[in-house]
């Protein structure tokens, strides 16, 4: 029987590619918007994850970068260190503001670091320096190349010229850049006191960055501890959030398209074989092998196109790069089970009109003409 | 042939079937009764909306009757479920149709083999069988062919194949010779008679075409959803012909009667009978 399914798909080979590139592309829209959204999302908890602080102390409240403010006292850096299971401790500040380089502005993570800053700096310098001096600023090198920007050329940060001293890589996202200016330049552009927005703390080896984070809490009033897995966390709930409707709105697009496609495709491939049904039925063939047939064409159909939708998506993902630095696209085992899931859904929805047809053939009309 | 239906006898004892009620009723088949033997060949014809395919469906096990009851051998067909007709039409019955009905996506062995998977046969041995069968019946070189590269009578002769694949004790045929022209369509009703004669299965066709009186044993003629005029035929021992018995000569020998198609025969018969009384039955 499985056999007679692929021998009626695979018959009309017109409808078969019809059938399948229909659904390669509705599964390839719910797949790249994944892989965007994956790859984003790395991107988005880059500086974190690679800040090289197993804690993050932030202002009482504030579990994430995106969208924030944090300021606390900058005595409480020195309390930190003295937590016992603390290694090192190095404050940042940190501001959401434009970069206006020579033709456009771009939305960036304002980074104040200290001359001797162990943590927080640019993880991949691919030019100049990663530790800004007064006046200078590291910029993000996808920036810097999309705007014409080299070493030596001014960009405008919190209303202030700076001069590029660094290129950074992998310190882009999809909506925003992350720039770094000296703790000095930080402090007078903003005014106000002294204050930090974050610790970065490393802690003893050997230690529980939970632990610490815990102890932290306790130790150092009016701040919230974490670690960084569990800031970076917050940081990809949040944006997940976000970007949560929209992904919904376009997965049930590709979802809908798909189904579509397949239970159209099954539903004429059906029809047009109804007297075939019908003998098979009079021969005396069951009801539930013919729509184990149909079954078989619509998983066929969505098989194939999970291929051909995930080969798209792949190829789409090792040319993104070339296309555009600032869109990583990574396809991740959780949205390959999704997808399969959401086909294998289409591929039982889509069979059920044609088994209706079936389920109504009266097998005596084979003698009826 | 299986051995259990081996001696089975369709028989349908006051047979009705009615559709729909009231004032849309209508009765497609009333109070219809006939035996059929094992080895027979009834032909069944009528005019169109006679009831023929009515017929042939609540024989088949197609349609349940409204009143009347439908045996083979000891198993009341009627009286079955609807969930156990498709197990009985698989194994007791072999299905020929006009317009052949072979399924166009799969080889001509494929065709004949689906049907006795379908009945619980391995797909290897399911092959095997079909290779012979299809052999038997000359297709040999055509295995791998799809239907559309068949001509009318191959076709014809994969749905026998395939009607005889899972061994049945009956075959039904509606309007078998109806798309092939006239020396295929003889060649089809040899077949049909030699499957009746030799297999001992019981044939029952459905047809307009006159000339598959020649291989009956009986032609019924239904119309209005009633036999009409049951005409019982035989066969001229001494040219072959198939006569009807209440208007052939006759002749009694040996305790016997026999039906001739002339004077003429009749005589040659009589100066001789051990001549023509051997082999074909009379």
């Amino acid at each position: 029987m499985l056999r007679l399914a692929y021998r009626n798909l695979f018959q009309s080979k017109v409808r078969l590619a019809m059938s399948v590139g229909g659904v390669a592309l509705a599964l390839m829209l719910i797949l790249a918007l994944d892989a965007v959204m994956n790859g984003s999302e790395e991107r988005l908890t880059a500086y974190i994850d690679n800040s090289g602080a197993d804690v993050w102390v932030a202002q009482s409240g504030v579990r994430n970068l995106h969208m924030v403010s944090s300021w606390i006292p900058a005595e409480v850096t020195d309390e930190v260190r003295d937590v016992p299971g603390v290694e090192s401790a190095t404050p940042i500040m940190y501001l959401t503001a434009p970069v206006g380089t020579k033709n456009e502005q771009s939305l960036a993570y304002v980074i104040g670091l200290p001359k001797d800053a162990a943590m927080g700096k640019p993880w991949r310098v691919v030019e100049g320096k990663a530790v800004p001096e007064p006046g200078e600023a590291v910029i993000d090198s996808s920036v810097a190349e999309r705007s014409g920007i080299r070493l030596g050329d001014k960009v405008k940060i919190l209303g202030q010229k700076f001069e590029v001293s660094g290129l950074a890589e992998g310190t882009s996202t999809l909506t925003n850049s992350v720039a770094f200016i000296s703790m000095k330049d930080f402090e007078r552009v903003r005014g106000g006191g002294k204050v930090v927005s974050f610790v970065l703390v490393k802690v003893d080896p050997g230690r529980s960055p939970e632990a610490v984070a815990k102890r932290i809490e306790e130790d150092v009033g009016g701040v919230t501890a974490q670690s960084t897995q569990a800031f970076a966390e917050q940081e990809r709930r949040l944006v997940n959030n976000m970007a949560g409707d929209l992904l919904a709105i376009m997965n049930l697009a590709g979802f809908t398209t798909g189904l579509a496609v397949v239970a159209l495709t099954v539903y004429t491939a059906t029809l047009a074989r109804r007297t075939e049904y019908g003998v098979l039925k009079a021969l005396g063939a069951r009801n539930a092998r013919l729509y184990g047939i149909v079954l078989a064409q619509a998983l066929y159909s969505v098989v194939l196109g999970f291929a051909v939708g995930l080969a798209f998506t792949l190829v789409l993902s090792a040319a993104m790069p070339a296309l555009d630095a600032n869109l990583p696209m990574q396809v991740g085992v959780t949205s390959l089970l999704k997808v399969g899931g959401v086909s294998l859904v289409i591929a039982a929805l889509s069979a059920v009109l044609p088994i209706r047809q079936i389920a109504g053939l009266d097998p005596a009309a084979v003698f009826r003409g | 042939m299986n051995d259990s239906t081996k001696d089975s006898t369709l028989r349908i004892e006051h047979v009705s079937k009615r559709f729909g009620s009231g004032e849309t009723k209508v009765v497609a088949v009333r109070d219809v009764s006939l035996d059929v033997a094992p080895g027979e060949v009834v032909l069944i014809m009528g005019p169109s909306g006679s009831g023929k395919s009515t017929l042939l469906s609540m024989l088949g096990a197609l349609l349940k009757p409204t009143e009347g009851e439908i045996r083979l051998g000891d198993e009341v067909l009627s009286a079955l479920s609807e969930n156990r007709l498709p197990t009985v039409r698989l194994h007791q019955f072999g299905f020929i149709f006009q317009d052949f009905n072979l399924l166009s996506a799969l080889t001509v062995l494929e065709n004949v083999a689906l049907v006795a998977e379908l009945a619980g046969a391995k797909r290897s041995q399911a092959r095997e069988k079909a290779r012979a069968q299809l052999t038997e019946l000359g297709l040999a070189e055509r295995l791998d062919f799809l239907p559309e590269k068949l001509s009318g009578g191959e076709k014809q002769r994969v749905a026998i194949a395939r009607a005889l694949i899972n061994d049945p004790a009956l075959i039904l045929a509606d309007e078998p010779t109806a798309n092939l022209d006239s020396s295929i369509g003889h060649e089809v009703t040899r077949l049909l008679r030699h499957i009746a004669r030799e297999q001992n299965r019981s044939v029952i066709i459905v047809s307009h075409d006159a000339r598959i009186k020649d291989i009956a044993d009986r032609v019924l003629w239904l119309e209005d959803g009633q036999f009409k005029d049951m005409v019982s035929m035989a066969t001229d021992p001494v040219c072959g012909m198939a006569v009807e018995k209440e208007k052939a000569v006759v002749a009694e020998w040996n305790g016997r009667t026999f039906y001739f198609c002339s004077r003429g025969c009749r005589n040659e018969f009589v100066e001789d009978p051990g001549r023509f009384t051997d082999g074909d039955d009379v």
